[in-house]
């Protein structure tokens, strides 16, 4: 599904990414772990398509399209989610109002029917329900007033209306209590964890993985993917920590 | 060229941002054709359509909107309207139908002077629309007796030329002005506001958006005098300003020395869609009491490019996206507008600008 060949990223001509390749294939979930500054947000960065990362060489295709080479809408109606690390607060744009956009817009981008005003209403209202979110929070300014936690239930949220094919999730476990982080794990495999659905969770800590778990573990430092192995690896790193693993 | 000669320079300070030769230029605009549309909002009430400042009687319902002589006032260019006008009085506790009024210009320089007098306790509400092209030059003077209310809109849409407004407005005892303004057409504009809160308890707001673009300029130059006790105030004003465009505001509170318990709110807030635009902010408090609460901010920025990103990976386009930013930055100057149809309209009328400008 994914396919990213020794990949070159900077940002003001600082080199974040330094060769990273990676294949992620349908029905898998592959975690990615990393010590801070290593370029794990960088990497979700350049495959969600944010201006100001510039990739210098490498490719990443997606189920065989070029994804560098689109938009970073059209990334999404393609079917890549950017789970944000730090979800933006937007005031005077509703929760509603931003995600019929977002859906409607990627249903345009596709040659899709636009869902009407009642049937977007009848998804997202599912959606905050299976996600614990209180659906009078859907009418609110996006993210404006919400806690971490529920700018993290926010996100899942979202991913469940927009029902990507590939997620790339940057540290959705981070801010969360234990409560919300089995939420938002039940949630992650709900929506994702089917045999044409592939997902890269980003994560500095194994506890989301005990959620989630992955089929591959990947130990990203210094801009490279340095080792990989099954689930046990994020085990490993979590009593022996990066410092061995890494070097 | 003698009328040219007589408008005002932008050495003087109330002027430093303004455009008279656009005002010249727009008067000398050819008479042409008027333009065609459905430009009455779907409510039930009077209505007058003015076409290059003459009534048209055919379309209008005059209901109790008379036309009479009246004086254009002192003002530089509010008082070349001296002439008939429209005027709208409404008795002590009576409440007036709707009145929307439509300006339609077709070319060159027309002018018409206004009066909305409300006895003690009356209300009315009056929604104005300015179409078409040349320079459209309005003055209206605005009383509001004790505990009386006046909701005003009005939209400037002209596709050329120039519209001036002066707004002269007295605010009596426990009355309540509120007065929103969006400039959203591709004329020059400017709007002089000089508003008097002369009763105890009263409230005055005036404020409202000017959308900019292409090398176009709007502005606005507004001050609101509080006079007397307990007054309220607010102003709140949205400035945004595309391509090579530029859109100015000076807005003054002005508080009287026996003005105590004043308590007064503005906001200027400017948005630039593209750094060759400007936007012109001059907030100005004049405080002589010492016992107020005088609120103001003035700022100017771009839109956040975190939520743009944010919006397009969620699958918006960058010109949509940004349309949904600067709506939501506009939107705060029309939530006073009471009457949703009204309301809609302006918010129409913004999403129609967003569309062509970005």
């Amino acid at each position: 599904m994914l396919k990213i060949e020794n990949l070159h990223a900077e940002i003001d001509g600082k080199e974040i990414l330094k060769g990273l390749s990676l294949e992620v294939n349908a029905g898998e979930v592959h975690a990615i772990m990393g010590p801070n500054g290593a370029g794990k947000s960088t990497l979700g960065y350049v495959l969600g398509g944010r201006p100001g990362y510039e990739v210098t060489s490498g490719s990443v295709t997606f189920d065989g399209v070029d994804l560098l080479e689109l938009e970073a809408h059209e990334r999404a109606a393609a079917g890549v989610f950017l789970g944000f690390q730090y979800p933006v607060e937007i005031p005077g744009v509703s929760n509603v109002q931003f995600l019929r956009e977002a859906l409607n817009a990627q249903r345009a981008t596709r040659d899709e029917k636009a869902l009407s005003g009642g049937e977007f209403l009848k998804l997202a209202r599912g959606q905050a329900d299976l996600l614990g979110m209180d659906y009078d929070m859907l009418k609110r300014p996006v993210n404006v007033g919400f806690s971490g936690g529920e700018k993290k239930r926010n996100e899942m949220v979202q991913m469940g209306i927009v029902n990507p094919k590939f997620a790339i999730l940057d540290e959705t476990d981070s801010g969360l209590d234990i409560d919300a982080l089995r939420v938002v794990g039940d949630g992650i495999n709900r929506i994702m964890r089917a045999p044409d659905k592939a997902v890269l969770l980003i994560t500095h800590y194994q506890r989301l993985l005990d959620y989630v778990e992955p089929d591959f573990v990947h130990v990203l430092a210094d801009g490279r993917i340095v080792r990989s192995g099954g689930k046990e690896l994020a085990q490993q790193l979590e009593s022996e920590g990066y410092v061995g693993i890494a070097a | 060229m003698a009328a040219v000669m007589e408008l005002p320079s932008t050495r003087e300070e109330s002027w430093r941002w303004g455009d008279p030769a656009a005002i010249a230029a727009a008067a000398g605009l050819p008479r042409g054709e008027a333009p065609a549309g459905a430009w009455f909002l779907e409510l039930e009430g009077a209505r007058a359509v003015f076409v290059d400042g003459v009534l048209d009687e055919g379309r209008s319902d005059l209901r109790h909107v008379a036309i009479a002589p009246l004086e254009g006032g002192t003002h530089v260019l509010g008082a070349r309207t001296t002439g008939h006008g429209w005027s709208l009085r409404v008795e002590a506790h009576a409440s007036a139908e709707l009145i929307q009024i439509v300006h339609i210009a077709t070319g060159g320089e027309n002018h018409v002077p206004a009066e909305i007098v409300l006895a003690d306790g009356a209300q009315a509400s009056v929604v104005e629309t300015y179409v078409g092209t040349g320079w459209s030059n309005r003055s209206t003077r605005m009383t509001l007796g004790a505990g009386a209310k006046l909701a005003r809109a009005v939209r400037l849409l002209q596709t050329a030329g120039f519209v001036s407004v002066r707004d002269e407005a007295d605010v009596g005892a426990e009355a309540s002005l509120i007065v929103t303004m969006l400039g959203a057409g591709d004329a020059g504009t400017r709007i002089d506001g000089a508003i008097t809160v002369s009763g105890d308890d009263a409230f005055a707001e005036y404020g409202g958006a000017l959308l900019a673009r292409r090398d176009q300029r709007q502005e606005c130059a507004l001050s609101v005098r509080h006079a007397a006790l307990n007054g309220q105030s607010k102003q709140i004003w949205r400035a945004v300003a595309a391509d090579t465009s530029t859109a100015s505001l000076a807005a003054r509170v002005e508080v009287a020395r026996d003005a105590q318990k004043t308590d007064g709110v503005q906001s200027l807030r400017g948005l630039l869609l593209k750094r060759t635009a400007t936007v012109n902010l001059k907030p100005e408090l004049e405080i002589f009491a010492d016992d107020v609460k005088c609120a103001h901010g003035a700022t100017v920025g771009e839109l956040d490019q975190r939520a743009l990103f944010y919006m397009q990976s969620r699958g918006i386009p960058h010109a949509k996206a940004q349309a949904l930013l600067t709506r939501a930055f506009v939107g705060d100057a029309f939530a006073q507008i009471a009457d949703e149809t009204v309301r809609d309209a302006f918010v129409a009328d913004a999403d129609a600008w967003l569309e062509a400008a970005l």
